[in-house]
């Protein structure tokens, strides 16, 4: 009841198209909360009077259609994006187009969009829309356990993490929304992964690891032998798993689970490539700053690497094969075939002023792999559809497509240019982020549009005209 | 760097021929030039010079100038990046990597005057090395910050084999840290007695100073004791080199304007400069002293619930002698770009930001007559990037010291950074 209730809060239409005002937010919040309380209240032994019967004040005015019944007709939630110069990832950029969500999913996508009466509406004019950003390592934005239970959903951290594009994030090993102001559809899918320990530096976690593949093995093939047998032989007994034997490790197996481990040397990546050769299961790995010196060895047998290109180790002068990070790290991964999920040096927030190091710059680190070789679309799908991917949650986020969930960012310049600030950050089909209303970084260019960036008079590397004399006759003199 | 024997000799010799303003490098060294789509030389006019060439000899910037205009020697190496940016060395004002251990807060006395990092360099550790890497081509290597005074640093190119070839002066400044670290001295120590500690100590330098100078002048007659630890002060009070004062924080600052600027008027270069450190612009522009922010790039104001970028706080508070550190090892020296583009993106401006990590240190270290911009002239020290070095998605390519390629990304199975 709430959450309908919240949700109704949310959807003034046009006249009033931003209207998810902080204090709002805070009031309905509280709502939530307390509705929320009293309603598990309501479930439990308490006695029925206890459960909410009226509904709260503060939504009264916008809510529609609802009933004490508890089954109620939600209204439809509609918000678009229009004007934007919109870029899908997967699919073409579209130059001034709409996006329209309902109830949080994406509609419609396209220059001819027709607009629903009651739909809240954001102006794009002159900025560029992305999906919003994922970040395949991530802490301190949710909270811990279950984080539609445990999230402050009023957090620094999360609005920081929303103004650096961030809608999606990994919290604990669950992948999580951030939505500012409310805990409904915060979660995407639980359990991600298996964590492996399988590093030479741990040699008794690693021979457990090893054991429990082998037993997990073991008791699948028995489980062949059974159901061969069981076709001849009516007395065939079904073996029972030994206590060993771990059901993650079978349902890895069985290819129903993904395994992430961390692995940055040369040895620790080809061991474990060798292990998911070996029982055939899927296999993230996390850090592999060394895995430009092995792609083409683990190109088959990873699934994704979670890297940060700017990783700095420098080479082990000790070994004889090349070792130590590389910027070109993410490119080379990625040439051979490995999707590449880029996350920062450092994968929190930060507010003690060491700028550009964690998550509220995951652009910037993408920037860093397109400065080792990488192209700029493949650096954007590797913090948006690529780190979907990674995370088995590409067909609710990573891209904008019809169908998929309305997490949309909207940027005043290219995403991953370094004076580009995300003016709105849409989650689920709700304004999570608003620049302009929120105090962090409204006095930062509050205009959207850079004072004067080199884009403008000095033209990038790729844009630059091959003899250009017009340009050159004109030498820019500036104080 | 990887240097032959016979190259080794030759820079012995150039070092030998010719020391200081009368800076020679052998004749042997090839002439090269540099065919790039775009110079930003950092000269006073900020020129651009776009599809150009860049002449270099004996260690020295010959021409710089349009492709049509120039003609190379046919002796000449052809170094043909035609879609680069060839932009000065970058300049460190504020690192601690003298030693490649990082001595961040290394601790003797509450002052430590007389001490000295040239003792520690080790010109290519691998903190130096790859300060390369990003187009650092000259560091002032200081010592540490947990005490007041930590003795002398010294102004360092990023390549050469031994101290001596890397030296670029010495003292490169005095070394002075208000609050902050200092304060973690032992049982730790309040402000005040910080304050008349350091002032008491550059007071006792100045008296040491003004004996000497009288007596050299004849005003006096008395020849004054020779004082091994003051004696290296007498630079700093003849303005040859700055105190890099470590600061932050709207009230440290104050006092560091009062106290060094205005009342010993000292040549003052303010690092860190973080916190609500911009709050004083207005003294720092009287007192014409130069601020180099870093390595913090914003402050959280916690009551504002505001990101503010220091760089932008400083240049809106009319600082235009504004630069950035890195506080190497803090943030990597090669990183030294990257600070400029963070304070960018907290509402600094691009060139500016550009300007503020070559011509404006190497002007505040007062190398800027022999480095610091392209221009005829000049020592050639530069890097090649593949497009605006602020941005991170350009690459340095090549890193040229005194005329020489001290990095050089094709020479490399796989590029660093």
């Amino acid at each position: 009841m709430s959450k309908i209730n919240l949700r109704c809060g949310d959807r003034r239409g046009t006249s009033a198209p931003l209207l998810g005002a902080p204090w709002r937010f805070v009031a309905m919040f509280t709502v939530l909360l307390l509705s929320g309380v009293l309603a598990w209240a309501g479930e439990s032994d308490a006695p029925p009077s206890s459960a909410p019967t009226s509904e709260p004040t503060t939504t009264s005015t916008t809510s529609t259609g609802t009933s004490t019944a508890g089954v109620e007709e939600e209204p439809d939630r509609f918000l678009a994006v229009i004007n934007g110069d919109v870029y899908t990832v997967n699919g073409p950029a579209l130059r001034g187009a709409t996006i329209l969500s309902k109830n949080g999913r994406i509609v419609e996508i396209g220059t001819d969009v027709r607009l629903p009466e009651e739909c809240e509406v954001i102006d794009a004019d002159g900025k560029r829309v992305y999906p919003g950003l994922v970040a395949a390592s991530a802490g301190g934005l949710h909270g811990g356990g279950n984080a539609a239970d445990t999230t402050n959903v009023f957090s620094a951290n999360m609005q920081v993490a929303l103004a650096g594009g961030i809608t999606t994030a990994i919290a604990g090993n669950d992948a999580a929304k951030l939505t500012f102001g409310t805990t409904e559809d915060m979660i995407v899918k639980k359990g991600l992964y298996t964590s492996l320990d399988y590093s030479r530096r741990r040699p008794l976690q690693r021979a457990e690891t090893r054991s429990a593949f082998e037993a997990a093995r073991a008791h699948l093939r028995a489980l062949d032998r059974y159901e061969i047998e069981r076709a001849t032989n009516e007395d065939a007994e079904k073996p029972e798993p030994d206590e060993d034997v771990n059901r993650r490790y079978l349902k890895l197996i069985r290819g129903s689970a993904t395994a992430v481990a961390t692995a940055n040397s040369r040895q620790d990546l080809l061991d474990l490539a060798a292990l998911a050769r070996e029982f055939g299961f899927r296999l993230i790995v996390r850090g592999a700053y060394e895995g430009w010196t092995v792609a083409p060895q683990i190109a088959g047998a990873i699934a994704g690497a979670i890297v940060t290109p700017r990783a700095s180790v420098f080479e082990n002068q000790r070994s004889v094969k090349p070792s130590g990070s590389s910027i070109e790290n993410a490119q080379i991964l990625r040439r051979h075939g490995i999707p590449v999920a880029i996350v920062p040096p450092t994968t929190s927030i930060t507010f003690w002023g060491l700028a550009g190091r964690d998550l509220l710059h995951l652009n910037m680190e993408a920037g860093f792999a397109v400065r080792g070789g990488m192209s700029d679309a493949d650096a954007l799908r590797a913090v948006t559809i690529d780190a979907a991917r990674i995370l088995g949650i590409d067909d609710h986020v990573g891209s904008l497509e019809i169908g998929k969930d309305a997490d949309w960012i909207v940027c005043d310049g290219d995403l991953l240019h370094y004076m580009t600030q995300v003016h709105y950050a849409v989650v689920n089909g709700r304004i999570a982020y608003n620049k302009q209303k929120e105090t962090l970084f409204a006095h930062i260019r509050p205009d959207g549009a850079p004072e004067t960036t080199f884009d403008d008079v000095w033209p990038r590397r790729l844009e630059w005209p091959a003899n250009d004399d017009s340009s050159a006759a004109a030498e820019p003199s500036r104080e | 760097m990887i240097m032959d024997f016979g190259s080794r000799l030759r820079l012995v010799a150039a070092l030998l021929v010719g020391l200081g303003t009368s800076f020679a490098v052998s004749a042997e060294s090839p002439s090269l030039a540099f065919r790039v789509a775009k110079v930003v030389t950092m000269d006073a006019a900020d020129s651009v010079i776009n599809d150009a060439v860049v002449l270099v000899a004996e260690g020295r910037i010959v021409t710089v100038g349009k492709r049509a205009e120039v003609t190379i020697p046919d002796d000449a190496r052809v170094i043909d990046m035609p879609d680069q940016w060839l932009v000065p060395g970058m300049v460190e004002g504020h690192n601690h990597t003298a030693g490649g251990l990082g001595d961040l807060n290394d601790m003797v006395y509450l002052t430590n005057p007389g001490l000295d990092t040239r003792a520690t360099i080790d010109p290519n550790n691998r903190l130096i090395e790859s300060a390369r890497w990003g187009g650092v081509t000259a560091v002032m290597l200081i010592p540490g910050s947990g005490t007041n005074m930590s003795g002398f640093g010294t102004v360092s190119k990023t390549a050469g084999d031994t101290p001596d070839e890397v030296i670029l002066r010495t003292p490169g400044s005095l070394k002075i840290a208000q609050a902050g670290n200092p304060e973690w001295y032992f049982g730790g120590v309040g402000r005040r007695f910080m304050n008349w500690n350091t002032r008491q100590t550059l007071l006792k330098a100045m008296d040491y100073n003004d004996r000497w100078t009288s007596y050299e002048a004849g005003t006096s007659t008395t020849k004054p004791e020779y004082d091994p630890i003051f004696d290296g002060f007498r630079g700093l009070f003849k303005k040859e080199f700055p105190a890099t004062v470590h600061t932050q924080i709207y009230q440290v600052l104050l006092t560091t304007v009062e106290m060094l600027g205005r009342q010993l008027d000292l040549w003052v270069v303010l690092d860190h400069c973080t916190f609500d450190a911009w709050k004083v612009g207005p003294l720092v522009v009287a007192q014409d002293l130069w601020v180099l922010n870093g390595p913090r790039e914003y402050h959280f104001d916690r009551t504002m619930n505001r990101m503010i970028g220091n760089c932008s706080g400083w240049w809106k508070n009319g600082v235009r002698k504004l630069g950035v550190n890195t506080d190497a090892p803090v943030v990597p020296e090669r990183e030294l770009s990257y600070q400029a583009t963070m304070a960018c993106w907290y509402g600094w401006q691009p060139y500016p930001a550009l300007a503020g990590v070559t011509r404006v240190p190497s002007q505040a270290l007062g190398l800027y007559e022999q480095r610091g911009s392209i221009e005829a002239g000049k020592i050639a020290d530069f890097a090649i990037w593949t497009g605006d070095p602020i941005d991170p998605r350009s690459a340095c390519l090549m890193t040229v010291v005194d005329g020489r390629i001290a990095y050089d990304a094709a020479d490399e199975d796989v590029r660093r950074f």
